[in-house]
């Protein structure tokens, strides 16, 4: 057995949606993570989708497996004077507590951060939610969705003509949860070595908004709304060998006139050793194939007038590129472009993923039990650290630890 | 004062662009001296791009010190201009990397063995080193070279074909939105639980965190579709398989939104009672009761007639409005908020604080990104401004390096620190 970065750790986790992978990264990590359930499991054991046959099996939900592995399960009713006694006194055996319940919930219960640290002053506290403990918007209901709205990432995805693009994954109760496991261990170093405790506050709005990229600054800076561009990003116009290329099977995405790898000729070698070339060895378009490159695409945004010869044979360019890619794979045009250094991402599907070569030589993924016996394949973890790995062991089944945990409390 | 909790601890920062920088800002904001080891050579591109700090006439500032995007992610932290092309700048990495408790970089294989810089390099020097390696790729396998930035990831690991409308190709979320939150978040997740390990024995390590992988596996559950049920899944806009209704619907327009003055709410309804609310909310209760919509299977069945019903109602109201009605009856609902809303407008944003806003020498009076986490004995802050391009190469070659004054011209005169 490796050691692990927190052995010894005992974390108490409340959580459903928002805080659970959290939860998550300190099991993996080698915490003992206790999961609190209320009786049928909270909203995630019942979000689809479920193994195949299994629908509505609180053991079965995939969403839950990837945001609870190597947890303990305990199930206790809050709405009762048992299971708030019980809860109390598992909580007080925890390093950490972690939740993400409505604002008060657990207070009004007598498993409030108040509550506690009186009799555990070296407890960490760590609370996940929409909007954080305070402000005017504390009480909000909130899902992820809102989160993504509210964090300002929504307004710059999707193209102008339809509604903000919301980023697949729960990715505000992600980004909440991976926020919440920085600070929680900051605290936890700090409660090692000093013996006090703190309430760590997380709000999934706030945990997002580093991920609006400029827009922020660009607001602050210039007085500017950076809005949604879609394929065009963040170009004046289309340009060839930018965007996506639909290949045989799949797509890829073009970043060649990036100032990253070669520029594109390399590419039109690439399409002449296929005989694909099409008109590009000739003039006009050999002269500009030459010339497309960032420094350009620069001049062509301080002075759009300057690049008035080159415009109207955009587009043919463009054709014989899309041309070209239309007779890949979308792996092939991925694999041998990057060879090439032609900066182009293939753009995975899940398969994809699980079919990726580099993964796959890396042996990424993992086999754990399932939940429902028998073993499964399954995504590895974030990182990997030489002394104590993260390891992903098997998300608990609903209440699987009651009866071991609560003995441990009698 | 209250100390920071990482207060003591030493970085040296061998990153660039986002990813790298952010982990090495998030240090910063709790007490950690953070050392950019950054070179004009080959300066962070993000130095030199948009949005740049303005002048009082219109025109924008210049040079390598005004871009918020760089400013941003690097609060705080020192400049240190080093030559790592040249084996005297090598020399002078490692004995910073002795000075130093955690190591980051986020350049690829390639650059990193160029630059002698591998973790058997420097941990010979410095046994008690946590190095953190967030390259794109991995530091090993076929693809360990492949090039890359946050908005390759995002078709790469599968975010582009899993966000959007079904009609649409795979156009991405129109940032590089990996670099942000998922890769430095997971950077510092693992260096804090290496520290907590060296704590325990004193004994330093290695952290490889392709940021393929690491983005990957936010997206576990699309993942096992496949793995374990053989399906292939696909974007479905802004629609969830557990909420119905579950999307964006647009308001009025705001024409003090500026140059965005489209406004849209976002509405999830995860079970019958929400939905019900949210009818009776928006002043049309009968909806909840028609069988078209009355219940969740019902509501998928139907949902594109249940999207133009919401938006019909909608349409011409103030979307704070909506959401304040929405919000009284419990259901989740917000609007799509842009910057503006987030710096200026947004009311709880303002109350909690969260922007921080410090004076550069050069780029003046700026807005940043306050600690994304909030600890009540020990809290971060923005710590300062952040470093004018090669501000701090003397004192840290002096206070850190331990070089005298004369060393260190030698070293500016044959070309080392620069």
């Amino acid at each position: 057995m490796p050691d692990r970065a927190l052995d010894g750790v005992r974390v108490v986790e409340f959580a459903d949606e928002t805080a659970a992978y959290c939860g998550r990264l300190l099991a993996d990590l080698g915490a003992e993570v206790i999961k609190v359930e209320p009786p049928g499991g909270g909203r995630l054991r019942h979000a689809r989708p479920f193994v195949k046959g299994h629908d509505g099996d609180p053991n079965a939900s995939l969403a839950f497996w990837v945001h609870n592995t190597s947890k303990k399960s305990v199930v206790l009713d809050l709405e009762t004077d048992e299971g708030r006694a019980l809860a109390r006194r598992l909580a007080l055996t925890a390093d950490i507590l972690l939740e993400d319940n409505p604002v008060g919930f657990l207070a009004a219960r007598g498993l409030g951060y108040k509550d506690l640290r009186s009799e555990k002053p070296s407890l960490v506290y760590t609370s996940v939610t929409g909007f954080g403990q305070d402000g005017p918007h504390a009480g909000w209901a909130y899902s992820d969705i809102v989160g993504q709205a509210m964090g300002g990432i929504m307004t710059l995805a999707g193209e102008p003509a339809d509604p903000p693009n919301m980023i697949y994954g729960r990715q505000a109760d992600i980004s909440a949860s991976i926020q919440a496991a920085q600070g929680t261990l900051m605290a936890l170093l700090h409660a090692e070595a000093t013996g006090e405790g703190q309430l760590v506050d997380v709000s999934a709005q706030e945990a997002l908004s580093m991920a609006q990229e400029t827009a922020m600054q660009t607001w602050d800076f210039q007085k500017r709304n950076r809005v949604r561009t879609g394929e065009l990003g963040m170009l004046p116009i289309p340009l060839p060998a930018t965007g996506v290329a639909k290949c045989t099977d799949g797509y890829v995405s073009l970043y060649i006139l990036a100032p990253a790898g070669k520029d594109l000729p390399a590419l039109v070698d690439w399409m002449r050793e296929k005989g694909l070339q099409g008109p590009l060895d000739d003039e006009p378009y050999r002269t500009i194939v030459n010339q497309l490159n960032m420094a350009w695409l620069t001049q062509l945004m301080s002075d759009p007038a300057a690049a008035a010869d080159v415009l109207p044979h955009l587009p043919v360019i463009t054709k014989t590129i899309l041309d070209f890619f239309a007779t890949l794979s979308a792996r092939e045009a991925y694999e041998e472009g990057q060879q090439r250094q032609l900066l182009i991402g293939i753009v995975s599907t899940p398969k994809d993923i699980a079919e990726n070569t580099q993964l796959r030589a890396r042996d990424w993924f993992v086999r754990i039990e399932s939940p429902l016996g028998g073993t499964v394949e399954f995504p590895g973890p974030p990182y990997r650290l030489s002394e104590t790995p993260a390891l992903i062991g098997r998300p608990p089944r609903l209440g699987e630890h009651t009866a071991d945990i609560l003995a441990q409390l009698r | 004062m209250a100390r920071k909790p990482l207060e003591g601890l030493r970085v040296a920062d061998f990153s660039w662009y986002g990813a790298g920088p952010i982990a090495g800002n998030t240090l910063s904001q709790f007490g950690a001296e953070v050392i950019r080891v950054e070179s004009e050579t080959r300066p962070d591109g993000l130095r030199r791009v948009h949005p740049f700090a303005m002048n009082p006439d219109g025109t924008f500032k210049s040079g390598y010190n005004v871009s918020g995007y760089f400013n941003n992610f690097n609060t705080g932290k020192l400049s240190l201009q080093l030559n790592l092309n040249v084996p005297k700048g090598q020399e002078l990495a490692y004995r910073l990397i002795e000075k130093c408790d955690i190591f980051l970089t986020n350049f690829t294989p390639r650059v990193i063995e160029k630059w002698n810089l591998r973790y058997e390099q420097i941990s010979a020097r410095n046994p008690r080193i946590i190095a953190a390696y967030a390259p794109m790729q991995g530091l090993t396998g076929p693809h360990r070279d492949f090039l890359g930035f946050g908005a390759v990831l995002t078709p790469v690991t599968g975010i582009s074909h899993m966000s959007g409308f079904p009609h649409r190709p795979p156009i991405g979320v129109g940032t590089n939105y990996p670099d942000y939150v998922i890769n430095p978040g997971h950077t510092v997740t693992a260096i804090l639980a290496a520290l907590r390990y060296r704590n325990r024995t004193g004994k330093g390590q290695l952290i490889e965190l392709p940021q393929v992988e690491s983005v990957i596996n936010t997206l576990g559950t699309a993942v096992l579709e496949y793995l374990v049920n053989g399906d292939n899944p696909s974007r479905m806009g802004n629609r969830s398989l557990n909420a119905s209704p579950h999307g964006a619907f647009r308001c009025a327009d705001d024409p003090e939104s500026v140059g965005s003055v489209d406004r849209w709410v976002v509405i999830a309804c995860r079970d019958d009672r929400e939905w019900a609310a949210a009818a009776q909310a928006l002043g049309h209760p009968e909806a909840a009761r028609d069988p078209k919509f009355a219940t969740f299977d019902a509501r998928k069945a139907n949902e594109d007639e249940l999207e133009a019903l919401i938006s019909s109602w909608v349409r011409d109201r103030k979307a704070e409005d909506v959401v304040a009605a929405l919000q009284a009856a419990g259901v989740p609902a917000g609007v799509v908020q842009n910057a503006q809303d987030l710096l200026e407008r947004d009311p709880h944003m303002r109350a909690r604080g969260y922007y921080q806003y410090v004076e550069h020498p050069e780029a003046g009076r700026e807005a940043h990104d306050g600690p994304a986490f909030r600890l009540s004995a020990t809290p971060g802050s923005v710590p300062g401004p952040a470093p004018l391009l090669g501000e701090h190469t003397m004192d840290v070659c002096e206070r850190v390096i331990g070089l005298t004054t004369d060393e260190v011209a030698d070293l500016l005169a044959e070309g080392v620190l620069v």
